[in-house]
């Protein structure tokens, strides 16, 4: 027990490393602009306020960027899934020839980073009509997502045994009814793991937003907020109050299906 | 027999179809563009061969981004193994609030990297930033720091990244302990192990492929990594200081608008890294030989 100290030393330092400087960007978002330049600073707003938040919605195209950001995401979300549902499916219950091969393939395009081919993709989304569109980012995050989704919901269904399926084949149910109904909510944890994957890559993305999207309507948030960060003198709270609300979601999201993805684990009807 | 290949090749063709067309293409058509000199935006090109590899051998610009780049990534992998391992073995203890820890830890890489970027700045500016009074505070400074001037750029943007970052050792590196048999360490205390002895020679060896596998992504990462170093510059003149290669890279494409050259750098990046990640397998299996 005498390690105890040491223990809670180490505990309050990584709570200071991983969370102050989190916190000290919701206590700037909350402070009037006097008091965001005082000196010496004050750990809390003594006079808080949802000023700059106000200021950031009302004459920044802050919710026209949020908009698109959720619209691509969520569309991100629902096509990966889908996408990857139906690969790693075909990968575990289907035998054909070169499956291993073309497994293994798709998990060697993992290692290119997109600033490798970021030119090249410029191109062909320029080619097919298609740039300055949303249609643009969620293909391009789906195929970035793909690989690693596959590979987990691969693992996951090839844990969930035949003989469930088949015992709901013999109950006359049909394939597909059998995979929704049985193989899919057993897959749960690992949907939810792809989804959360896939949700915070297309939340977050820079270099894709970038380079595809030129006009504010369809920005997404981290392009658009680093143009308003560059835009004048910097106004420091508001652009704290615009760190706030995109951090916001992506921590909610991330904190919301942990749990689900731990009762999933917990509760799982088949032990892999 | 027949129509099961025929149904696997059919559910698999919308993922082979995304990665075929948007990353396999892009890679050969990154290599074919590399023997050009293109404009980014217009249609015109013309074959030059290796020309553009020739000009950046003798580019002081391209050596200095490898240079920066080197600096770059092996400074923040020594600094993230260096805060995430003791951290993940300290969140491998038992304590209350372990779990409410292991939460708070991950926030730093799961939120974008522009309110990573903007908040460090935001923390590191000259004038009002926290650190800097809390440096002048404590007397450790007798006047503020330009930690984002040309002088610290660097520094500043380590910091920034291993703080973006380590969490991913921490998880990884983590997932790992809980694995090892507890058998193990109720042995190395019989023998009258002290907590350091248990660490070299328990879990260190029991952790060495997680730790190999670590190192190499993220090296890969932190080679490749744009958006955090690209957000750091900034358009001032302090980004030729930080400017690393998937930077200088991107520059060449969209600043200067020259595909072909950009395309090159790319090609460049790739084989730099496939050399390093082979030299890297080796070395590591010859020390496995050896033990």
């Amino acid at each position: 027990m005498t390690r105890r100290p040491g223990l809670y030393v180490g505990g309050v330092t990584l709570l200071t490393l991983g969370a102050f400087p989190l916190f000290w960007m919701l206590s700037t978002a909350l402070k009037r602009s006097d008091e965001i330049f005082a000196t010496p600073p004050r750990l809390v707003p003594a006079h808080p306020t949802l000023e700059n938040f106000w200021r950031l919605l009302t004459e920044t195209n802050f919710v026209v960027f949020f908009k698109n950001s959720v619209l691509v995401s969520a569309a991100t979300v629902a096509l990966t899934l889908t996408v990857s549902a139906l690969g790693a499916y075909a990968l575990t219950r289907y035998r054909f020839c070169g499956r291993d091969t073309v497994a293994g393939l798709i998990l060697l395009t993992y290692m290119f980073a997109p600033i490798m081919i970021i030119i090249p993709f410029y191109i062909l989304v320029k080619q097919l009509g298609i740039v300055n569109t949303r249609l643009a980012l969620v293909l391009s995050y789906t195929t970035f997502c793909l690989p690693f989704c596959l590979w987990l919901l691969r693992s996951f269904f090839e844990s969930i045994p035949l003989e469930l399926e088949e015992a709901a084949l013999v109950d006359g149910a049909n394939r597909r009814r059998a995979v929704w109904h049985v193989v899919l909510p057993l897959a749960l944890p690992g949907l939810i793991a792809a989804a959360i994957f896939t949700f915070i890559l297309a939340w977050n993305d820079f270099l894709f937003a970038l380079v595809l999207i030129t006009s504010d309507e369809i920005k997404t948030l981290p392009v658009g907020v680093n143009d308003l960060f560059n835009a004048t003198i910097v106004d420091w709270g508001m652009i704290m109050a615009a760190g706030v609300m995109i951090t916001a979601p992506a921590v909610m999201f991330f904190v919301a299906v942990q749990r689900h993805l731990v009762q999933g684990w917990g509760a799982g009807g088949v032990k892999g | 027999m027949r129509k099961q290949a025929l149904t696997g090749w059919l559910l698999l063709a919308p993922s082979l179809l995304l990665l075929g067309g948007l990353v396999v293409f892009p890679i050969l058509y990154n290599a074919w563009l590399s023997l050009f000199d293109k404009h980014s935006f217009l249609p015109a090109q013309a074959f030059v061969g290796l020309k553009n590899y020739r000009y950046f051998a003798g580019d002081e610009e391209f050596w200095n981004s490898v240079y920066y780049g080197t600096v770059y990534s092996g400074a923040t992998i020594v600094l993230q193994l260096a805060v995430g391992v003791p951290a993940a073995l300290l969140l491998n203890e038992m304590f209350r609030g372990r779990d409410f820890l292991r939460g708070v830890v991950l926030f730093p890489y799961l939120i974008p990297t522009i309110v990573a970027v903007i908040l460090w700045k935001w923390l590191l500016n000259d004038s009002y930033g926290l650190v800097n009074h809390l440096l002048l505070a404590a007397g450790v400074v007798s006047a503020p720091v330009a930690w984002l001037g040309k002088d610290f750029i660097m520094w500043s943007l380590i910091v920034t990244s291993v703080w973006q970052f380590f969490p991913f050792v921490v998880v990884t590196y983590l997932a790992r302990l809980q694995t090892i048999p507890p058998e193990l360490y109720e042995a190395a205390r019989v023998d009258g192990a002290g907590a350091w002895r248990r660490f070299v020679h328990v879990t260190l060896p029991q952790t060495r492929s997680v730790l190999f596998v670590i190192v190499l992504l993220r090296s890969i990462w932190m080679f490749t990594k744009f958006d955090t170093v690209w957000l750091m510059a900034g358009e001032g003149g302090v980004s030729r200081y930080i400017r690393t290669l998937p930077v200088y890279a991107y520059a060449r494409s969209f600043t200067y608008l020259q595909a072909g050259m950009g395309a090159a750098l790319a090609v460049i990046m790739f084989v730099m890294l496939i050399v390093a990640t082979a030299a890297y397998f080796r070395v590591f299996r010859r020390e496995e030989a050896l033990s």
